[in-house]
């Protein structure tokens, strides 16, 4: 029992250094935000200034702006994201099939290339197709690279649960498909939330794909914040950066606040 | 009869994204062989790639881009596996603070690292204020390093959280369901943490390393702003070619991209083989597919 | 043996699907008018043929210029085009990092087009790079177009015109041009060396200018050599961006402007062993000065904002820009300390105009040309000077009284050097196909020699 505590303590140490070493360098972006000179040796910046964080909230009230339009199309593709994962993590784990080693290759491809390389030879498809400067256009885009990341997760997850419980699901009489959606896909909710969160990042911070393909049409966050960023304009590339993690720290936390929900659901329902 | 289809249906989704995805490839890789209609380039040519073999500097970009991401991506997964554990320890679960790192873009993690690690940065002028160094050129050059330090200290801190992100869920799983059995059997951590968290979570641990090994293979934006002007990463010299104003260039920048997409899809390779085996071994143990709808 | 067949089906899929993108692209090429298809085989055959040089094509270029001649605005006086433009959309294109251009483009500019024409301009923040990427892929394909206005200027001007993807000529049916601007200057009638022929609008002019301290540097150097000098008395505290930065490709065009003379270069065709020799003189300079720059010029910043960062944080104490006005501009925003002052080399210092151009198949060629007239009015101009302190593009001698008094009334701030006496040391811009050139070399010759 004596060495279980210390363990915890070792443990708690570990993640408090963690947390320091993640956190330590955001302050610096609080600083940034409402600071124009911070110049050698200071320790605490000299001029502070409220232009830059004034600039984003008046960018930001402008109804129907970019704020929720971006964070609207993100959330879309993230859900379809998860959705198509789990429909392809069921074919490709539990049914062997010709073809299914390539589409397993052609499934982790998007890793290996960059996005804006891939920008650059997909343009033109998707102006022949008639989907550039569309949202869904754009959604297809980010959808290509948010899938593969919802994809590995939920595959690990759903080979590690294995077919166990579908399987009862059927001696007891239910019918594949029913057994998928009843038994496996609640205890995968966990996991695909965090598939949700992954594949939403993914498509939020995409730059140079909503750029080619929504041509400078569709407007998301990421568009306005990235030419701060480039230009070296410090405080105003800080207080952005503070809205895109506060957007997101704020889906993050309520997908989790789901999973939490959701699990407890599920643990009455099984017992 | 019937359940042949499943399979197939489950994937049109998957299929067409893929196709998309592909065919996308196929026409950045035509563009590299120096098919682009628009400027009236339609000659297939090895040209491009030719030109880019025989630059001087390739094999140092190469070589620089292929060591940073290795030892970033290799620090990076130790760590992160390294501290999932003792934080599913902790069993608070998985904080808001792992996310952070991961919905930081690139460019925002360099900012960090300039601000922090820089001859002008924090340390420094802690260190100055302390009357350690004099002068701010006394501070170590750590992030325009052509050791690639910052760089790598920039992926660190973006993808040991990834890591752990990642390999969280199963690690915390086996641990419920595994360690808890094997504590009250007697092991200590350190055993119950090799004998059998690591080599049930292996492949999920292997995909991680590799993801973020690709990625930070072919990305260019911290090799850019952290990195010095020579060694050039190959995807720093690539965008510089993208960002050349004629736009025949293009195709040089594309055969640039190609080398690196040709060394990541190496790496893919192998990391199929990987993922393959693994669902092969599942396979073996069950019966396929026996319900009829 | 079954998989086999299935992957093969895929790959021909694939195969199938990328085919389908290519040969639509050349249906929709056939499918325009007689003279388009002729004119993409006639620059097609110059393209193949000099592969991969860089080369302009001037035959081809002259050929271009009469398809434009089918446009209906052509002959329409410009009262019709402003109804025509009447309730429509214009989208603008161009670089968004610059927060008070931005700005002053949503607060200001945006609003005066919708109250006096009722067009609606949209301003879309895209680099140039981007911006012609997506051009050439609009092109390639024949679908409508997405982009009006374009804030372009030097090699991406040329890039663009000798691959056809602008609208023109256009400027002189601008009344504004007409009236107040000098077509004749050398500023106007090219870019970068290259001739304009009317196929873009100035916006905007720049030109480069040093930017010190005065409280921690007393004595400005004058030129080139004093810079050396100066960098030797304060080690490690100069150093200048890594081309193919702009702001450092045009710094080493002023080494070379100091140390060789700028008119030899004017008409240089770009053979990059006879630049090399022209340019020695130079290239030992900077080959000279490396021990006394920052980090002994092992490493240089990678573009110009960091550059302008480290300044603003005291770690270097020169600055190079092409905002000649930035010094006021950053001195009221608070990032350059009050002491902050530009100067220029006795010689003088390059220059050049940022220009406006409209896409070749810009869906609202109307719209557009009325939203380039308004931005070169003398009161937008005067508008632009006095809040983001742009030197205007008009020609001062053609202002009535009171359009002078607007000019005449701008306070340039502190730190500035006065209009006058900047322009009178203005040098020209290197033909634009050096500039690559150049970056070349000096990787080769300084970054990669010790």
């Amino acid at each position: 029992m004596k060495k279980y505590k210390k363990d915890r303590y070792i443990s708690g140490v570990i993640t408090a250094i963690f947390a320091a070493a993640v956190i330590l360098p955001v302050l610096t972006l609080f600083v940034w935000s409402f600071t124009q000179r911070w110049a050698w040796p200071y320790i605490i910046p000299g001029n502070f200034s409220l232009n830059a964080v004034i600039d984003v909230f008046e960018k930001l009230k402008k109804p129907g702006g970019i704020l929720i339009s971006g964070v609207v199309l993100s959330l879309i593709t993230a859900l379809l994201s998860v959705i198509i994962a789990l429909m392809s993590a069921k074919a490709l784990l539990f049914y062997n099939f010709p073809g299914r080693n390539a589409l397993l290759f052609g499934s982790i491809l998007p890793f290996i290339v960059p996005a804006s390389v891939f920008s650059m030879g997909v343009q033109l498809l998707f102006i022949n197709l008639g989907l550039n400067n569309t949202l869904h256009g754009v959604m297809i885009a980010h959808l290509i690279y948010s899938l593969p990341y919802a994809l590995r997760l939920i595959m690990d997850a759903m080979s590690a649960i294995g077919e166990k419980y579908e399987e009862q699901a059927r001696v007891l009489g239910a019918c594949g498909i029913r057994a998928f959606v009843d038994i496996t896909v609640p205890m995968l909710l966990p996991v695909s939330l965090t598939a949700f969160c992954m594949a939403y990042i993914i498509s939020f911070s995409q730059y140079f794909l909503t750029l080619l393909i929504g041509g400078g049409r569709v407007i998301t966050f990421t568009i306005i914040m990235v030419p701060y960023l480039t230009s070296g304009n410090r405080n105003f590339a800080s207080a952005y950066s503070l809205v895109f993690l506060g957007i997101s720290v704020i889906i993050f936390m309520l997908s989790k606040k789901a999973a939490a929900i959701s699990n407890r659901q599920l643990k009455t329902q099984l017992y | 009869m019937k359940n042949k289809i499943i399979p197939y249906l489950l994937l049109i989704p998957q299929f067409i994204l893929s196709g998309l995805f592909i065919a996308g490839l196929i026409n950045a890789i035509m563009i590299s062989l120096g098919i682009m209609p628009s400027l009236g380039l339609n000659k297939l040519t090895f040209d491009y790639y030719i030109k880019a073999f025989l630059r001087k500097d390739l094999f140092d970009s190469l070589t620089f881009s292929f060591y940073t991401a290795l030892v970033s991506a290799l620090i990076s997964t130790v760590l992160g596996v390294f501290i999932c554990y003792f934080m599913i320890n902790t069993k608070r679960g998985i904080s808001w603070i792992v996310e952070l790192p991961i919905i930081t873009p690139h460019v925002v993690t360099a900012l960090f690292i300039i601000s922090i690690f820089s001859q002008n940065g924090f340390i420094a002028r802690l260190l100055f204020m302390f009357n350690l160094i004099k002068d701010q050129q006394e501070f170590p050059v750590i992030v325009y390093n052509s050791g690639g330090i910052g760089i790598i200290l920039g992926y660190i801190w973006k993808e040991v959280p990834f890591v752990i992100y990642f390999t969280a869920s199963i690690m915390s799983n086996i641990n419920e369901k595994l360690g808890d059995a094997a504590a009250n059997l007697g092991a200590g951590a350190g055993r119950i943490f090799f004998e059998i968290t690591l080599p049930l979570c292996k492949n999920t641990i292997i995909s991680a390393f590799l993801i973020i090994f690709v990625f930070s293979l072919g990305a260019y934006e911290l090799p850019f702003l952290l990195g010095a002007t020579k060694p050039k990463a190959l995807p720093v010299q690539a965008y510089e070619q993208y960002l050349h104003p004629d736009l025949r260039n293009r195709p040089y920048a594309m055969a640039l991209n190609g080398i690196i997409i040709a060394a990541a899809m190496l790496s893919a390779v192998f990391y199929y083989f990987v993922l393959k085996s693994d669902i092969d071994k599942k396979l073996k143990n069950k019966n396929l597919n026996t319900c009829i709808i | 043996m079954f998989k086999k067949r299935f992957f093969g089906i895929f790959a021909a899929a694939i195969l199938a699907l990328s085919l389908a993108s290519c040969s639509s692209t050349n249906t929709n090429q056939v499918s325009g008018s007689g003279s388009d298809t002729v004119q993409d085989k006639a620059q097609a055959s110059s393209g193949t043929e000099t592969g991969m040089d860089t080369k302009k094509d001037d035959e081809a270029l002259s050929n271009k210029g009469a398809d434009s001649d089918k446009d209906d605005l052509k002959g329409k006086n410009f009262d019709e085009i402003i109804k025509l433009a009447k309730g429509s959309k214009v989208t603008f294109y161009g670089w968004g990092g610059d927060e008070k251009l931005n700005n002053w483009l949503d607060k200001e500019y945006i609003p005066l087009m919708k109250e006096k024409y009722d067009i609606e301009v949209v301003r879309v923040p895209m680099d140039i790079e981007q911006i012609l990427t997506q051009l050439s892929g609009e092109l390639q394909t024949g679908t409508d177009g997405s982009i009006d206005m374009i804030w372009i200027n030097g090699e991406n001007f040329q890039s663009a015109r000798s691959n056809d993807m602008l609208y023109g000529p256009f400027s002189d049916m601008l009344p504004n041009f007409k009236q107040y601007i000098d077509a004749d200057s050398d500023d106007i009638k090219y870019d970068f060396g290259y001739p304009v022929e009317g196929y873009e609008a100035p916006y905007g002019k720049a030109q480069v200018v040093f930017i010190a301290d005065s409280a921690k540097t007393a004595q400005l150097p004058k030129n080139a050599n004093e810079l050396f000098e100066f960098a030797k008395e304060n080690k490690g505290k100069i150093t200048y961006p890594a081309l193919p930065d702009f702001t450092g490709s045009v710094f080493v065009r002023s080494i070379i402007y100091e140390k060789c003379g700028y008119e030899q270069f004017q008409d240089m065709k770009p053979d990059k062993e006879k630049v090399k020799e022209a340019i020695e003189p130079a290239l030992k300079y900077l080959r000279d000065i490396k021990p006394y720059l920052w980090n002994e010029g092992k490493t240089y910043p990678e573009s110009s904002s960091t550059l302008e960062n480290m300044f603003e944080d005291g770690e270097v104490l020169l600055n190079v820009t092409y905002g000649a006005y930035s010094t006021s501009v950053n001195i009221e925003k608070g990032k350059y300390p009050n002491t902050a002052v530009s100067f220029q080399f006795d010689k003088g210092t390059i220059g050049n105009t940022n220009f406006l151009a409209i896409a070749k198949n810009s869906p609202n060629k109307a719209g557009a040309m009325v939203a380039i007239n308004e931005m070169i009015s003398p009161e937008v101009q005067a508008m632009r000077f006095k809040e983001l302190r742009t030197l205007p593009v008009i020609d001062y001698s053609k202002l009535d009284k009171q359009q002078k008094a607007a000019f005449d009334s701008v306070d340039i701030g502190k730190g500035n050097i006065p209009q006058d006496e900047l322009l009178s040391k203005r040098l020209p811009e290197m033909p634009a196909e050096l500039v690559p050139v150049i970056e070349e070399i000096w990787k080769e010759e300084v970054l990669n020699k010790d």
